[in-house]
């Protein structure tokens, strides 16, 4: 490290901008996540239901999501978008482009999870009395919930780590605000080792968070 | 001077360099990471806690700071400390590092899915350690991570974009500066995304049939 | 023991010669072995750098870059940066030196070496025909961008902050490119940048609906060549490279060739005062 000596007196002086940038950047992810599952819920069910259209744009739409660079999705909601005159800030097109492929993703999860408890519980709930409501609220959405728990988190994680991508737009989450501060300043090291510390600590925070939930929720027992 | 030229077939050439790179850049990324993560994955199924703490960190860290930071602190920090090296070489090592990443995790579940009684069955046959580990464990054991392995092979094609924040020229990067030069966003944008999509979708479909092949 | 004794010295001496051969291997001897210079260039800040219709570099930028590597007699190796790849690209050796209109800021200064000035900007206002902007301030009513990490964008920053308009109204963007193409589209109605790349754009006929407007008050952007900080000997070449540009006459016509006009005396009396 014979050309380069930290200096990082710089960096705490700029603390509270990459707190902020941090908090953007939790707040879109988070957003994003929470839409994303109600699109997902819609687009399973769309996808599971008997209407051809139905399934067919669904199946778009996952498609798409998950077979296209996130980068690509963003870049498409910024400048593919403008170019007909529809203006979405570098807020909205990263959280668009997140809930996109949130969407598309957790659609196929909640999917799978639903597909893999198999019928004839649903059928033995029933013959217990059961109405239809009742065996989903107490048979069936609890172990689709804990089958699909997991990847759900990851999926959280993916997107805190995708939103990261707002870099590219100009957007002000904890990248962006790690960019524009490296390059008024031209500390790239020190910066970027912040920023890739709180992107760190953040991810953990989320992951022992979602254990908290976990093990309220199912009581330790995650299949 | 001509800043603004609209696209024509003479940058047929330019994007198909970008086609090739990104093709390149996988293709790497996605040959060392299974290496790296079948022989990390093995050691994170056979290790004992030390080893899984250790190797647990160091991926933690991988799979928990974005690509993008990943690409530019280590493309600097390399260059700081004396070896500077090219896009392609620094992209290919943190890509080939984040697959890595995600590969141990598919085999290390591979290798636990191969039943310990088929294992001491295979040493109670006179069969050596790795010789179990060579005949029994890798060939059952490989045989149900298929799909998980095109899956994260896909998420490698998609993510070596953003190896253009450290300067390569791939697909997405040759498209920007076209974009630049010609201010057409759509029509290049659209041709990019189904690139993408034509070599994803149909290894995707593959993925999920023989996923349904095995679970029937 | 006496064998021990010549053994170490034989190291140590192996060890000295080691440290003084690179210690002498400063970035001029460098390029001068390599045979090539790595000279960084932004190019997307049209006419001091831009890719031309064959997707090659070229500017006024460039042009500096190939008189340097003619100077020193090694090949000139363009390398395309952004705004915020240029500081990375010098510490991680990727440029030997980067000649990207960079504003020779005090705080900068603290981490990459300056030469003397070679360019002074003015920085101006691009906006839509009809938005009616006659000076800065009515900036405040419209919405507004620039590169993001410029000294443009921070100068806007400072007087945005003095008058209290808060930030609301501003997009920032990665590239200088991305920042036309943002104004070009429609996300914002009007831009800083810098007077060159303004009437440059202007003049290639694909900016006709917009107008160049008022300058930041009280600014010169001054910008100078960087290396690494601690390549003295290498600065001090570079600083006489830009004195013989100017006194061998290579300013003006790099100035003709780009922006077609000769070099003003007010610019090349800037960067005399500046040195």
């Amino acid at each position: 490290m014979d050309s380069y000596n930290f200096h990082w007196n710089v960096v705490w002086d700029a603390f509270p901008q990459l707190l902020g940038g941090a908090f953007t950047t939790l707040h879109v992810s988070v957003l994003s996540m929470l839409v994303g599952i109600v699109a997902a819920v819609f687009l399973a069910l769309g996808k599971m239901s008997n209407s051809k259209i139905l399934s067919f744009l669904s199946s778009i739409w996952i498609e798409l999501s998950r077979n296209t660079p996130a980068l690509f999705l963003i870049y498409m909601a910024y400048f593919g978008l403008g170019a007909y005159g529809i203006h979405l800030s570098p807020y909205l097109s990263v959280f668009a482009a997140l809930v996109f492929v949130n969407g598309g993703y957790l659609a196929e999860t909640f999917r799978g999870g639903f597909q893999s408890i198999p019928p004839t519980q649903y059928n033995a709930a029933r013959s217990l009395g059961m109405n239809s409501v009742q065996a989903y609220r107490h048979i069936i959405l609890p172990q689709m919930f804990r089958r699909i728990y997991h990847p759900m988190t990851n999926q959280f994680i993916w997107s805190i780590l995708m939103s990261s991508l707002g870099i590219l737009v100009g957007m002000n989450d904890l990248s962006g605000e790690t960019q524009r501060l490296q390059s008024s300043s031209f500390r790239t090291l020190e910066f970027f080792i912040v920023a890739a510390a709180m992107y760190y600590v953040i991810a953990k925070l989320v992951l022992f968070a979602a254990h908290l939930v976990s093990k309220r929720v199912f009581k330790g027992e995650l299949s | 001077m001509n800043l603004f030229t609209p696209i024509s077939w003479n940058d047929a050439g330019f994007i198909l360099t970008g086609v090739l790179n990104t093709v390149y850049i996988s293709v790497i990324a996605i040959f060392f990471g299974t290496i790296l993560g079948l022989v990390l994955g093995f050691a994170r199924a056979e290790g004992n806690k030390i080893v899984n703490m250790c190797l647990g960190g160091v991926l933690d860290i991988l799979k928990s700071v974005p690509l993008i930071i990943q690409l530019i602190l280590f493309s600097t920090f390399i260059g700081a400390m004396g070896y500077p090296l090219e896009p392609f070489v620094a992209g290919s090592i943190i890509l080939s590092l984040y697959t890595m990443a995600f590969m141990v995790e598919v085999f290390r579940s591979g290798f636990d899915n191969v039943p310990a009684a088929t294992k001491k069955a295979a040493r109670s046959l006179g069969m050596s350690y790795w010789q179990t580990v060579r005949h029994i464990s890798i060939p059952i054991g490989m045989r149900s991570v298929l799909p998980s392995w095109i899956g994260v092979g896909l998420s490698v094609i998609k993510d070596s974009a953003l190896v253009s924040v450290i300067g390569y020229m791939e697909l997405l990067r040759t498209a920007e500066q076209l974009i630049s030069r010609s201010q057409q966003a759509v029509m290049i944008l659209v041709g990019v995304g189904l690139f993408y999509f034509l070599i994803s979708y149909p290894l995707s479909l593959y993925g999920k049939y023989i996923e349904r092949k095995m679970t029937r | 023991m006496k064998l021990v004794k010549k053994i170490s010295m034989v190291v140590a001496s192996m060890a000295a010669i080691g440290a003084l051969s690179t210690a002498n291997a400063d970035a001029l001897d460098t390029v001068i072995e390599r045979g090539a210079l790595n000279c960084g260039v932004v190019l997307d800040f049209p006419p001091m750098g831009y890719t031309d219709k064959d997707n090659q570099p070229a500017g006024f930028d460039v042009d500096y870059c190939n008189d340097l590597a003619e100077a020193l007699g090694v090949k000139s190796n363009v390398i395309n940066l952004t705004w915020a790849d240029r500081i990375p690209s010098l510490i991680s050796s990727k440029t030997d030196v980067v000649i990207g209109s960079t504003s020779d800021t005090l705080e900068r200064a603290k981490s990459v070496g300056f030469t003397y000035p070679y360019f002074v900007f003015k920085f101006q206002v691009l906006s839509k025909k009809g938005v009616e902007i006659d000076s800065f301030d009515d900036l405040k009513n419209v919405k507004v961008g620039a590169a993001i990490g410029t000294t443009y964008e921070t100068e806007y920053f400072k007087y945005a902050d003095e008058k209290g308009w808060g930030r609301d109204n501003y997009t920032s963007f990665k590239s200088e490119n991305d920042a036309f193409l943002g104004l070009y589209q429609g996300k914002i109605d009007a831009l800083v940048s810098t007077n060159t790349n303004i009437a440059t754009k202007l003049a290639s006929g694909q900016f006709d609906d917009f107008v160049a407007g008022p300058y930041v008050p009280n600014y010169d952007d001054v910008v100078g060549i960087i290396a690494k900080r601690d390549e003295i000997a290498w600065i001090n070449y570079l600083n006489l490279f830009l004195i013989h540009q100017v006194r061998d006459g290579k300013l003006n016509d790099l100035h003709v060739k780009h922006f077609g006009s000769p070099v003003s005396e007010d610019m090349v009396k800037a960067l005399i005062e500046n040195r």
